[in-house]
């Protein structure tokens, strides 16, 4: 049954009281229909509510921008806030009729609860492993790295240091010991993540808590018995603390130089070092990195490994697909000594290329310093490429891998990872003129193709970093991974030292963000404020801006694409928005086909209205209740209060009321549009439009033209002091106006429905045709299927939707009877032309008034 | 799309209670409130704002759910056992659907979420203090 249908029975009802159902008086009716009145209000806000809530979803996850957990959670509880209300309400307006929902909404509500909850990890398991037990199935156990690390060190050839892992149980032991997550989620809800100031006191507060916490004594006691262990046959020997986190492979991420590596550590620092890996997690770099990327803190648990320092005599970097040389070359990258001084971007580094296939010739080398002193041998280069080949070969994909030659000479492999991002190669754009002239600095080495142009912000501190200006060059003397949280920020990066293995070089590439590095004097000659435009393909740094070189697209990938936080947005969504019911006329809409919030917030939506019209079946409205009209109108126009719909003082007793003594803007506004221009009664009818007519209504129920009470049907209106809905039947048609004038935007509406006619299938479409003109032209937004018409304005300002309720008012009237006519050629361009002028002169005649 | 200002009533006619612990969150609410002429008491925790309502009338809570002490919740249900015609919109700065859902079906009038949007409350407090009103009302006939 439509809406249409269950107004007519309404209508029907109200003047045909069934003997069962109770007879109310006129307070008795007006005071349950208050209570319903204001359920249902109190429904529309929470329907609004729910809807912008779902919007902001919506369009986070379209716009890619970087989304938090924070707000995704924020926004899917005020949702399923909204929906409970939603629920709540609509029970409370049909007596508990859709009890059904709570359950549908229940299973809802726990199913989204449990997506934004996360995966909540391993709480049991071994809290320490020595690394050549731990296998790659136990990534869950010791972190991406070290699971890999293990891993590699399987493989025949292949040589790691020796070490253990603090598992992923033992950092969860050592929070919850501490009651650590809850400070810790309290302090990151509460940041503010676009200020960097915010995010730096933060971070330092939740490393404050992490590094003050003692380690339960089961843990203290099993990290001195593997310290123990790995030193027994090695006396004097120190260790490297490293992170390895968990869900590092979740993306397409690097997560490269984010967390803390201490160096040398000896027994009496290890506790401090495990613990200063363990708030690494929370630096300013991370936080803003894992935001950027879409990575959950909760899901991004830290373990630690503890490796037997290597005494490196050459350290460095090889990338087994080359990142800028030929595609079937790959990169070594080294420098004396250990690995940090270049992947922290301190070091001058050497650069060979070599062969990817047997027998790895060296292709080319690009010496760092003084190019008599070679770091690296071919036959050592060959080496390390076989090494690197074994290790993709094994993975299956190309990596990026961290070595060390000790002085025996052996290769010890210290990291192996996929390459997260290979550079962009797409051609640099070639200045037609070179311009020579305004080229501030050129070399070094491009860590990111691309151009990037604005102010130059020299970066040397902390405090320089906290007054970085959106949208500026980034400027540096070294490309140190503390300076990431600027990545995102920044329209280009310049370094005075560094090379395509540096960490900041590598998520540089993850940013999309133009990089040139390597650029000796860039700090000394780049002056703060002054424009510059970067082309990092180029190598070049020129004065002002170059439009030529910005003008190609910039490629900046979407950070947040395929994260796991895209993907919890993802999952959550498809329980939130997806509209399963939109036919309120089909056998699915209802509660039991309910799959989504969305499809609850419409079919509650949709039940509220209809509950509000059936309200008269279920309380049989005492005749006393409705108030005629006194009008002149050959109509019969009835009223009912709903609260505050009279003025005060009417006095309830009489049987009629005066325009006058209503009190109800909506109304007045119908009223007046009713009653600005004369009906000129039915228009007449060709002979050959009146026996098609006849004959359409003598196959239709109800439809008797013959009827005479036809044109005296009641019309009712349902009245607050500013709610107002109107059902009106207009001769053998059938129209419903419902309108809000709330404060709130989403309570102010109209909405207009009509349908149906007596005519045939041709002069009715005609009819809505011509309705829905002349409603979309005075901006009304329109909805049709077949020949029901829904036409809303929403969320305009109190006077606009007053003029609006006018143009209603008028077509109510005007446009009664009117199938008998439109069937005659050139008839509905005819009336379209006439109701919009005289609309508009109604219009333009009231704001001429006012402004005179 | 235009928005109107929006139009206190209800809101001056009642005694707004502010339940919370962050100092500076008190000071901006009682500044914005008081200037819209809203009456306002404060309390700093839940066994305060108990003594406050016992002492005095109060009509509409505004109460943050995560404060030291009594548990938002535990203290939302208390103050609707004892008052139940006192409207309560809860505040949180930790989202979560369980508590949300919690807070709704212990009694709560509205849920909102900090960092507030002061306009968004202030509507709020007018829709929960026309409630309140109306609770009135309907115990006085």
């Amino acid at each position: 049954m439509t809406l249409v249908d269950r107004l007519l029975t309404f209508v029907r009802r109200l003047r045909r009281p069934e003997a069962e159902t109770p007879l109310l008086g006129p307070e008795e009716v007006q005071r349950q229909f208050v209570a319903r009145y204001r359920w249902f209000r109190e429904l529309l806000a929470a329907n609004t509510n729910t809807l912008e809530a779902m919007a902001a979803l919506e369009t986070a996850l379209r716009d890619g921008r970087t989304l938090s957990m924070t707000f995704i959670r924020a926004r899917c509880t005020l949702a399923t806030v909204n929906v409970y209300k939603i629920v709540h309400h609509l029970n409370r307006i049909a007596d508990g009729r859709y009890s059904e929902l709570e359950r549908i909404f229940g299973r809802l509500q726990q199913e989204i609860e449990s997506l934004l909850a996360g995966n909540p990890g391993r709480t049991e398991g071994e809290l320490a492993l020595d690394l050549a037990r731990v296998g790659r199935d136990q990534a869950d156990l010791a972190g991406e790295k070290m699971a890999n690390l293990a891993e590699a060190g399987s493989i025949e050839g292949v040589r790691i240091p020796p070490g253990f892992v603090l598992t992923s149980v033992a950092t969860r032991l050592f929070f919850q010991r501490n009651q650590l997550y809850p400070q810790i989620n309290h302090i990151i809800q509460q940041m503010d993540i676009a200020n960097l100031e915010d995010l730096h006191s933060k971070s330092a507060a939740i490393g404050e808590l992490i590094r003050h916490s003692p380690l339960p004594p089961e843990l203290e006691s099993l990290l001195a018995t593997h310290f123990e262990r790995l030193t027994a046959d090695r006396p004097g020997c120190r260790v490297a603390v490293r992170s390895s986190g968990l869900g590092e492979d979740l993306g397409q991420a690097s997560f490269a130089g984010l967390y803390h590596t201490e160096l040398d550590v000896g027994r009496d620092a290890l506790t401090d070092a495990y613990r200063a890996v363990l708030a690494s997690k929370y630096s300013p770099r991370a936080i803003s990195y894992r935001l950027a990327k879409g990575f959950r803190h909760e899901e991004t648990e830290m373990c630690v490994g503890v490796l037997a320092m290597i005494e490196a005599t050459v350290s460095g970097v090889c990338y087994t697909r080359s990142l800028s040389g030929p595609s079937e070359t790959l990169d070594l990258f080294c420098a004396p000594g250990g690995a940090r001084g270049i992947v922290d971007g301190t070091r001058s580094t050497s650069h060979l290329l070599l062969e990817r296939s047997a027998p790895h010739r060296v292709v080319r080398r690009l010496e760092a310093a003084d190019p008599a002193t070679v770091w690296l041998t071919d036959a050592q280069a060959t080496a390390l490429a076989e090494t690197g080949m074994r290790l993709e070969r094994h993975f299956g994909v190309p990596q990026d891998i961290e070595w060390s030659i000790d002085t025996h000479g052996r290769l010890y492999v210290l990291q192996s990872r996929p390459i997260s991002v290979v550079a962009s190669r797409a051609p640099a754009t070639k200045l037609s003129r070179p311009d020579d002239e305004r080229i501030l600095l050129h070399g070094g080495v491009t860590g990111c193709a691309g151009a990037g142009c604005g102010p130059v912000h020299i970066v040397r501190t902390s405090e320089e970093m906290l007054r970085f200006p959106n949208r500026a060059v980034l400027v540096v003397k070294h490309p140190q991974p503390e300076w990431a949280p600027l990545l995102k920020r920044a329209a280009a990066l310049v370094a005075e030292t560094g090379s395509e293995a540096g960490h900041l070089a590598t998520l540089s590439r993850e940013f999309g963000l133009p990089a040139l590095l390597a650029l000796p004097r860039a700090t000394e000659v780049l002056v703060n404020g002054e424009t510059v435009t970067v082309d990092a393909a180029t190598r070049t740094v020129y004065r002002g801006r170059i439009e030529e070189l910005l003008q190609a697209p910039a490629v900046r990938p979407n950070p947040m694409e395929g994260s796991p936080v895209q993907r919890t947005l993802i999952a959550v969504l498809k329980l939130i928005s997806p509209l399963n019911l939109t036919d309120p006329a089909a056998p699915e809409f209802n509660a039991a086909h309910c799959r989504t919030l969305h499809d609850i917030t419409r079919f509650c939506h949709e039940k509220a209205v209809t509950e509000m019209f059936d309200f008269g079946r279920r309380f049989r409205f005492d005749q006393g209740a409705a108030k005629r009209l006194r009008d002149t109108l050959p109509l019969e126009w009835w009223a009912i209060d709903l609260g505050g719909g009279f003025v005060p003082g009417y006095d309830i007793r009489q049987k009629e009321i005066a325009i006058a003594d209503i009190a109800c803007t909506p109304m007045l506004a119908i009223w007046e549009g009713m009653h600005a221009v004369a009906w000129e009664g039915p228009p007449t009818a060709g002979l050959r439009t009146m026996v098609s007519f006849l004959f359409q209504s003598a196959l239709q129920d109800g439809l008797d033209p013959q009827r005479t009470s036809a044109l005296k049907e009641k019309n009712y209106f349902l009245l607050a002091q500013k709610y107002c809905n109107l059902s009106v039947r207009l001769g053998y048609h059938y129209a419903m106006i419902e309108a809000m004038l709330g404060d709130r935007p989403g309570d102010r509406y109209i909405t207009f429905r009509f349908k149906g006619g007596a005519a045939g299938e041709n002069e009715r479409l005609r009819r809505i045709d011509l309705l829905a003109e002349v409603l979309a032209h005075f901006g009304y937004r329109i909805d049709r299927v077949g020949d029901a018409l829904t036409a809303r304005v929403e969320r305009e300002p109190e006077a606009v939707i007053v003029e609006r309720l006018k143009v209603l008012g008028y077509l109510t009237i005007h446009t009664r009877q009117l199938d008998l006519v439109l069937a005659e050629t050139g008839a509905e361009r005819f009336f379209r032309d006439k109701f919009i002028q005289e609309i508009g002169d109604m219009l333009n005649h009231e704001r001429t008034d006012l402004s005179a | 799309m235009s928005e109107q200002t929006f139009q206190l009533e209800a809101a001056l006619k009642i005694h707004l209670l502010l339940v919370d612990d962050e100092p500076e969150f008190k000071e901006v609410m009682h500044r914005h409130l008081s200037r819209m002429g809203i009456r306002l008491s404060v309390s700093d925790c839940c066994l305060d704002a108990l003594a406050t309502l016992e002492a005095q009338n109060v009509d509409v809570v505004i109460m943050d759910m995560n404060m030291p002490g009594m548990d938002g919740i535990q203290c939302l249900r208390k103050v609707k056992e004892r008052w139940p015609q006192i409207e309560v919109i809860i505040l949180t700065g930790h989202a979560s659907v369980k508590s949300g859902i919690e807070g709704m079906e212990s009694g709560a009038f509205d849920y909102c979420l900090k960092p507030i949007d002061v306009r968004e409350l202030i509507e709020k407090v007018e829709l929960a203090a026309q409630k309140a009103l109306i609770n009135q009302e309907d115990i006085a006939s």
